[in-house]
């Protein structure tokens, strides 16, 4: 066991965690925030994908431990209150998910992406995208999104 | 209902999702998110062998485990066997494994940490049985029996179903044999200007929904049973589940949850019933989470396909008769789906042709290999990419183009499909026009760059019974109560927008709710692309009931005649001058007991739509003659489309489907060794990225219409069946190279391309 101080979501926290947890259990069973999935279990899928430090990560292949003393978004926390990011406001407006399961994953990869590059080519996004799997758009209306939420609309 | 003018405030117009929010905010609740009190987790031992006799299975060291509350064997759960048509499916094997993968001994534990443990101290001894994978194998006279117990079958099992079939006919290993004649083949064949011959190979695919098999059962301290689980259909899979456990249906209570994809995949209950006896066992809610790894090795994935075909054309390549032989490798189990027999064998061979002469035979086949289950259009990818490869074959061999080829033998307004129904407004040809125009089919093209197309047909599913309930609250506010989950396509909003655009409101003052297998009507469930069709009618039905109810409680408030009561366009009621809007309405209904007014809508379709619709691909690659590898560069896809409910979800699920076929055209196939899955993590089962994306285009052609109010139609499986094909025409067309398997492999095409070089 081990104590773990963290700012989770703008809060800080601080948790007694077990060397071996990882942060997708931590997230998921020990912090009850859902929003972050668990799919391929091996790092491919990109459903698990939460920000460490502003950098996409994926929380099934991270120990929670290794978060300690680090800032970690998840989807819980890319709102501010009601008020939607416009990320989340370009996937609903250009159909950029249907399923669901691999959208929170999608939007912080993509959150990641706006921060660090706010004018991408399409190009770009489909580099940086690469790592998170999607079965059900066809990738499409993800680029729409991604692209709609950095022009502004 | 043709011809109905729309409000311009619901249907038609690219309305947001009504569960969107939840979705981008990651508040959805999915089965695997739902948490209970005193949960334990459940999981599986599985063999390791394809057929083998469970000699002893010692469970003593996994029992004496802290933290473990419940082992099972074969031994310990009822005869019971499960299955969605055939009943074959054992809950644990008992006494023989017949595939790598099935389910022998489960842990039900405090951690799935722990249960795994446990798993690791169960003792199991095989006997190693003959074993065989190939379903030609398997029918071969000397092939060991996979089933040597009678099975039994569901009594509703012709239904719908065209031809002759027979369950389990005196064929090794043969599920289903199926023949459909329609004219005759053999004469037509004798006096055939030039017969053609070709075989076909498809292998499996999993449905790659990102969200794995999961369910949670709970048995309530008075007996009722709730169940969470990622199902496409929770009335159908309740009555399954009452059946192999013995608990009235009333007793059972499925909970509506999110689903993470679905693509076909979720039909069964996979893992339930025997999560259902851990939870007995343990005296414990226990949640059970299929991992990535049996979701590809044991999950429930498409059927591998062999298909010969034969056909004689005249003098002008006019198809004169069609023969053709599908064998569909159905894995060790035929529970999974809830057919005979894969429509897609048959009813898609040759749909988009005008055939006269058609015989057809579809076997479906047990080996010791993964059980197969149902993906997007079940059957139809496999037979259309054999059918839409050879059309091209003939039309190069005749020295025609391929799209004349097409163009010539589209099936055209008063032409019988190849199985022999009458059809109506058939568009196939002004589809192939459409796309090719766009395409730029005639244009020229630079080397190394090739073309294909390929084209497709199918009804909206207009089949299974949908059961709704609207109700009108005090406040105005409409709630649609039904049956079916939303698997991902976005039906809820598509329904918020049906009965929004049925009373003239905007989808804002409709709510969708799901409701459980007790609270809601009797609903079939996704599949077949029928909600729109089958729930539209259902609200339909209900609709016109409460505008009558409406109308009844306006009459009585302007004192007026029932008859004399005229809805506006925006909901609110009048007669001779008088006017009250609906929310007034409902608050002087509430005040005098009134409200909430409540409808229910029924619909059972009786016959399958006799409206189709079509749809034409063309695609672009580009072939390094190098290295073998194929580019898929473009894609031009026509859709023959009814009214389009929501234009933004419309596109969604034909670009979709499209990448899902890209995915079997390109990179996918579930590979097996001696009957084992081994691309059996996502590393190895190539899904589709975002870098595979080719460029796209989308042509619709409106006027199209199916039997559903508004002159809605389907779309969810029409992109995600020919495309392969088309890919493949392509790559014959740049290189020369014929692929009569899938997917393309650079290897495949280099080692094709060297033969050329050596022979010539």
């Amino acid at each position: 066991m081990r104590r773990i101080k963290l700012t989770l979501n703008g809060t800080s926290i601080s948790r007694e965690v077990e060397d071996n947890r990882l942060l997708i259990e931590f997230l998921r069973e020990d912090l009850k925030l859902t929003g972050t999935k668990d799919s391929c279990g091996v790092g491919v899928c990109g459903a698990c994908t939460v920000l460490l430090d502003g950098k996409p990560i994926s929380a099934c292949l991270t120990l929670a431990v290794y978060a300690d003393g680090c800032t970690v978004t998840t989807i819980e926390g890319v709102a501010e209150g009601d008020r939607l990011h416009p990320l989340q406001e370009a996937f609903l407006a250009h159909g950029g998910f249907q399923c669901g399961i691999c959208t929170p994953g999608q939007i912080l990869a993509a959150k990641a992406l706006l921060d660090s590059n706010p004018h991408p080519t399409r190009a770009d996004i489909q580099h940086w995208m690469m790592g998170n799997l999607c079965r059900c758009t066809g990738y499409y209306k993800i680029i729409e999104s991604i692209a709609a939420a950095a022009e502004g609309d | 209902m043709e011809g109905t003018s729309l409000s311009g405030k619901a249907v038609g117009q690219p309305i947001k999702r009504v569960d969107g929010v939840a979705k981008v905010t990651g508040r959805s609740r999915y089965a695997g998110d739902v948490d209970l009190p005193d949960m334990i987790f459940g999981r599986c031992l599985r063999s390791p062998y394809p057929s083998a006799r469970i000699v002893s299975i010692d469970v003593k060291r996994a029992k004496a485990l802290p933290g473990v509350h419940a082992v099972l064997t074969g031994a310990d759960v009822p005869d019971t066997r499960y299955g969605r048509m055939c009943k074959d499916v054992p809950v644990l094997a008992k006494g023989v494994a017949r595939f790598v993968g099935e389910k022998v001994a489960a842990v039900a534990a405090d951690t799935v940490e722990l249960a795994e443990a446990a798993l690791e101290l169960i003792d199991v001894e095989y006997a190693e049985l003959p074993a065989v994978f190939s379903a030609e194998d398997a029918m071969g006279p000397t092939a060991p029996v996979i089933h040597s117990e009678a099975v039994e079958v569901f009594p509703g099992a012709a239904a719908g179903i065209h031809g002759e079939l027979t369950m389990y006919p005196p064929i090794p290993n043969v599920i289903s044999q199926l023949k459909v004649r329609h004219g005759d083949v053999a004469s037509a064949l004798a006096g055939a200007h030039k017969i053609f011959e070709h075989c076909f190979t498809v292998p499996s695919v999993h449905q790659g929904y990102i969200e794995p098999h999961t369910c949670l059962v709970s048995i309530g301290a008075d007996g009722l049973v709730d169940v969470w689980i990622a199902n496409k259909g929770p009335h159908i899979a309740r009555a399954h589940m009452a059946a192999a456990i013995v608990v009235p249906e009333n007793r059972i209570r499925f909970n509506p949850v999110v689903i993470g994809g679905d693509f076909g995949g979720k039909g069964s209950l996979m893992d339930t019933l025997l999560c259902y006896y851990l939870a007995r066992a343990a005296h414990r809610p226990v949640k059970m989470v299929m991992n990535s790894f049996e979701e590809l090795t044991a999950g429930n994935p498409r059927h591998s396909a062999s298909i010969s075909l034969r056909t004689g054309v005249d003098r002008d390549a006019k198809l004169l008769a069609i023969k053709a032989r599908v064998v569909f490798n159905a894995g060790a189990y035929a529970g999974f789906v809830p057919v005979p027999t894969l429509h897609g064998g048959y009813g898609e061979l040759a749909g988009a042709y005008r055939v006269p002469n058609c015989a057809i035979e579809v076997l479906r086949v047990y080996t010791n290999t993964v059980p197969c289950g149902h993906m997007r259009s079940p059957g139809a990818p496999q037979v259309a990419f054999a059918v839409e490869s050879h059309i091209d074959m003939i039309a190069r061999e005749m020295g025609l183009d391929p799209v004349e080829m097409r163009r010539r033998n589209a099936i055209a307004e008063g032409d019988l499909t190849p199985l022999g129904e009458k059809r109506r407004h058939l568009r196939c040809r002004e589809t192939i026009e459409a796309g090719a125009r766009a395409f730029g089919w005639d244009k020229p093209k630079p080397s190394g760059i090739g073309r294909g197309v390929s084209i497709y047909e199918h009804p909206p599913g207009n089949f299974g019974k949908s059961t709704i309930a609207l109700t009108m609250g005090a406040n105005g506010r409409i709630t649609l109560m039904l049956g079916s989950p939303d698997t991902g396509t976005g039906f809820h909003t598509i329904a918020a927008q049906l009965v929004a655009e049925h009373f003239g409101v905007s989808v804002g003052e409709v709510d969708v709710v799901q409701g459980d297998t007790l609270s809601s009507g009797f609903e079939a469930g996704a599949s077949g692309q029928r909600l729109t069709t089958t729930i539209g009618q259902a609200i339909a039905a209900a609709a016109e009931k409460m505008k009558q109810d409406l109308a009844a409680l306006a009459a009585e408030r302007l004192n007026c005649a029932p008859s004399d009561i005229r809805m506006g366009e925006d909901g609110a009621f009048s007669a001779s001058g008088a006017t009250i809007d609906k929310r007034s309405l409902m608050g002087w209904a509430a005040e005098r007991g009134k409200a909430p007014l409540s409808c229910q809508g029924e619909n059972t379709p009786g016959r399958p739509s006799d409206r189709t619709s079509f749809v034409a691909h063309f695609a672009e690659v580009a072939v390094d003659r190098e290295t073998g590898q194929v580019r898929l560069q473009r894609i031009v896809t026509a859709h023959d489309v009814g009214t389009i409910v929501n234009p933004t979800m419309h596109q969604g699920q034909v670009e979709g489907g499209l990448i899902q076929a890209v995915g079997q055209a390109m990179s996918e196939r579930i590979v097996l060794k001696e009957g084992a899955v081994i691309t059996a993590h996502l590393g190895d089962y190539k899904l589709p990225t975002i870098m595979d994306i080719p460029e796209l285009e989308t042509v619709l052609l409106p006027g199209g219409g199916g039997v559903a109010p508004f002159s809605t139609t389907a779309i969810g499986e029409m992109s995600n069946v020919a495309l392969p094909a088309a890919i493949t025409n392509a790559v014959f067309d740049a290189v020369g190279v014929r692929l009569l398997e899938l997917p393309i492999s650079a290897e495949k095409v280099l080692e094709r391309l060297s033969d050329k070089a050596s022979a010539a």
